[in-house]
């Protein structure tokens, strides 16, 4: 039964949007319909803003000060709706200090949205949504009417746009009160910045060396809830990396994102923890990952990368991908490098950027049998003088010692921060920096996306970009397990 | 798997008049019905149908292997026929996979996924049954 919604939005929509919304502020009100993908989960209703089709010429009329929409401009969009598979919706402005709240106008105009363009475009959620400032604070409220329900929206997340919800005529979960615990972090950014990290959700994917670092500084730091996944048990050679981690656990098999959370429990057990056995893109793991603020990847996985990816594009989580690497020659090591790929809705998808293997994701997502079986054929091949690489590539097994993925989920938690403090950016998109190289060696290698990839296609297109998935859960992988 | 993109993908070839079917058996396969082959043998049916295992992850890991019915004439001439990569069991019939890969130095180019699907291996498919030993 789904209660309530969450709404995400990309920066450049939300950059064309405000321009629009308000083009006539602080008093006057304005609108524009606007297309969205979305995707059920158990619970709630996810809808991402994919296009905005804004209003020309007299399709408002600008004459009043509230919004009065033509009737050709709503035609307009709901014929266009009949050639697409998009959600269409209305978001309009309210004067300042005028809270996002619906209005007796606003009511009429939705109940007659709602029946419009079910007629039109069937079985698709209608979206409405107000935005205002309140006390110079961007608010946001909303509804959306699905499956003969309306839904309130609960959480706005907007690119890099700290915003408040308003959710039954008042803001949604304000604090107010600064924890002493964090009372340094607040001198640093701000008190609200402390009530926002309260506030958000923070997915990490991958709960080993990078992860484990990751989630104990963003858990100090008091983000209100963590999502972590991750398909592995603990073993011995974990120890050397994973934070929380001891002998007993590698005796007692239990998983490490059990581990996860209970590090973060003796932490602050005030913090949500969410987590799964399992792996990205499961159906059950995406369902988690969609009401996330922001996401990171910590998985040395080139599928999870995959995943990852695809998702920040088409459900507009912002995420950061890191990875490390050490490299040695002639007993010497030459290379520690940390890796950290912004991953915004706009910025060109992993594959544009080359980072990623097919073969290697073939080798990740085969079963046990398959590669065996693989492992088999290659060496028969190369007894008699054959190339075994058409059956199977032996990848190295990454090096890595704990200081370098402790750096690398420190620094990424660091930008995470940042964004979700709405204080600073990860100054880079693709950042690599070699700690013994001088002055670090650090590059950032900025990538423009391939003309003829999807990703340019269907940012914020959600399940309704199903169809462009760039990798999806092999059958044989048990279901994802919620700890 | 992404079941949408390979049915959009078959969609492209029944346009072009080529049968395929998504199957679901234990594991989910292409099965390309009545490919034209073997032009220029004239010992050799002029059409076959081919199997191809979809793979785990699909799109994200490339295309692999094709298998013939085990009484095919074609299966001992087909490069990498004579090297099993399995039987399976498909539409009531029986399969081998050879050892064919296209898109692993095999003259189909790097797997691309936003270039290559079901819809262009047929392509690889047509000119693997021409290629015969």
């Amino acid at each position: 039964m789904r209660t309530s919604a969450i709404v995400r939005c990309a920066a450049p929509e939300w950059n064309t949007l405000r321009e629009i919304l308000f083009s006539r502020y602080p008093e006057l009100e304005w609108a524009t319909f606007a297309r969205f993908g979305w995707r059920e989960t158990t619970d709630q209703l996810v809808v991402t803003l994919a296009t905005i089709d804004p209003p020309s010429g007299s399709d408002l009329d600008d004459r009043v000060g509230h919004v009065a929409i033509s009737e050709p401009y709503s035609l307009r969009m709901a014929l266009g709706a009949e050639k697409h598979s998009l959600a269409v919706g209305v978001i309009h402005s309210h004067p300042e200090n005028c809270p996002p709240v619906a209005s007796a106008i606003d009511d009429d105009m939705d109940s007659y949205y709602s029946s419009y363009l079910e007629g039109f475009a069937p079985d698709r959620p209608y979206i409405s949504l107000i935005a205002s400032t309140v006390r110079g604070d961007l608010s946001l409220g909303g509804r959306i009417f699905w499956r003969g329900e309306w839904l309130p929206v609960q959480h706005f997340a907007v690119e890099r746009t700290p915003s408040t919800t308003w959710a039954s005529q008042k803001p949604v979960n304000r604090q107010g009160r600064t924890r002493e615990r964090t009372r340094r972090l607040a001198s640093a950014f701000g008190d609200e910045a402390a009530d926002r990290l309260r506030r958000s959700t923070v997915a990490v994917i991958g709960a080993g060396g990078t992860g484990s670092a990751a989630i104990e500084t963003l858990a100090r730091a008091g983000v209100g809830k963590l999502i972590i996944v991750d398909p592995e048990s603990i073993g011995e050679s974990n120890l050397e990396r994973v934070h929380g981690s001891c002998p007993d656990h590698v005796r007692d098999g239990i998983s490490k994102v059990a581990l996860a959370k209970e590090h973060v429990r003796a932490i602050d057990d005030s913090c949500v923890v969410q987590g799964f056995v399992g792996s990205l893109p499961q159906q059950e793991v995406v369902d988690a990952l969609v009401t996330a603020d922001v996401a990171l990847g910590c998985t040395d996985q080139q599928h999870s990368r995959l995943a990852l990816s695809d998702i920040a594009i088409r459900y507009l989580i912002p995420a950061i991908d890191c990875g490390v690497l050490l490299e040695g020659k002639d007993g010497k090591v030459t290379a520690q490098v940390i890796q950290l790929v912004r991953l915004l809705a706009a910025d060109p998808c992993v594959l544009c950027r080359g980072m990623i293997n097919p073969t290697q994701i073939a080798q990740e997502l085969m079963t046990d049998d398959e590669r065996e079986q693989r492992r088999r054929a290659a060496m028969e091949a190369e007894s008699k003088g054959q190339d075994g690489n058409p059956y199977w590539h032996n990848l190295p097994q990454l090096n890595t010692v704990g200081y370098l993925t402790t750096m690398a989920g420190a620094l990424a938690a660091g930008y995470v921060i940042g964004w979700l403090a709405g204080r600073f950016d990860p100054p880079f998109e693709r950042l690599q920096m070699n700690l013994v190289a001088s002055y670090f060696d650090v590059t950032d290698n900025e990538q423009t996306p391939r003309p003829q990839c999807s990703c340019r296609r269907i940012r914020g297109w959600a399940d309704q970009g199903n169809v462009d998935a760039l990798v999806t859960p092999p059958r044989h992988w048990p279901t994802a397990r919620l700890v | 798997m992404s079941r949408e993109r390979i049915l959009k993908e078959l969609e492209i070839l029944r346009e072009g008049q080529q049968i395929a079917e998504l199957l679901s058996a234990g594991r989910d396969y292409v099965l390309y019905r009545g490919i034209p082959a073997g032009g220029a043998h004239p010992s050799l049916p002029t059409v076959t149908d081919v199997i191809v295992p979809v793979p785990n992850g699909y799109p994200g890991a490339a295309i692999d292997l094709a298998g013939l019915p085990v009484d095919s004439a074609f299966l001992p001439r087909v490069k990498g026929g004579r090297n099993s990569q399995g039987i399976v069991q498909a539409d009531g019939r029986t399969w081998q996979l050879a050892s064919y890969h296209p898109h692993q130095n095999g003259g189909g180019g790097p797997w691309d996924q936003m270039k290559n699907g079901f819809h262009t291996y047929f392509d690889q498919l047509l000119s693997w049954l021409e290629r015969l030993d």
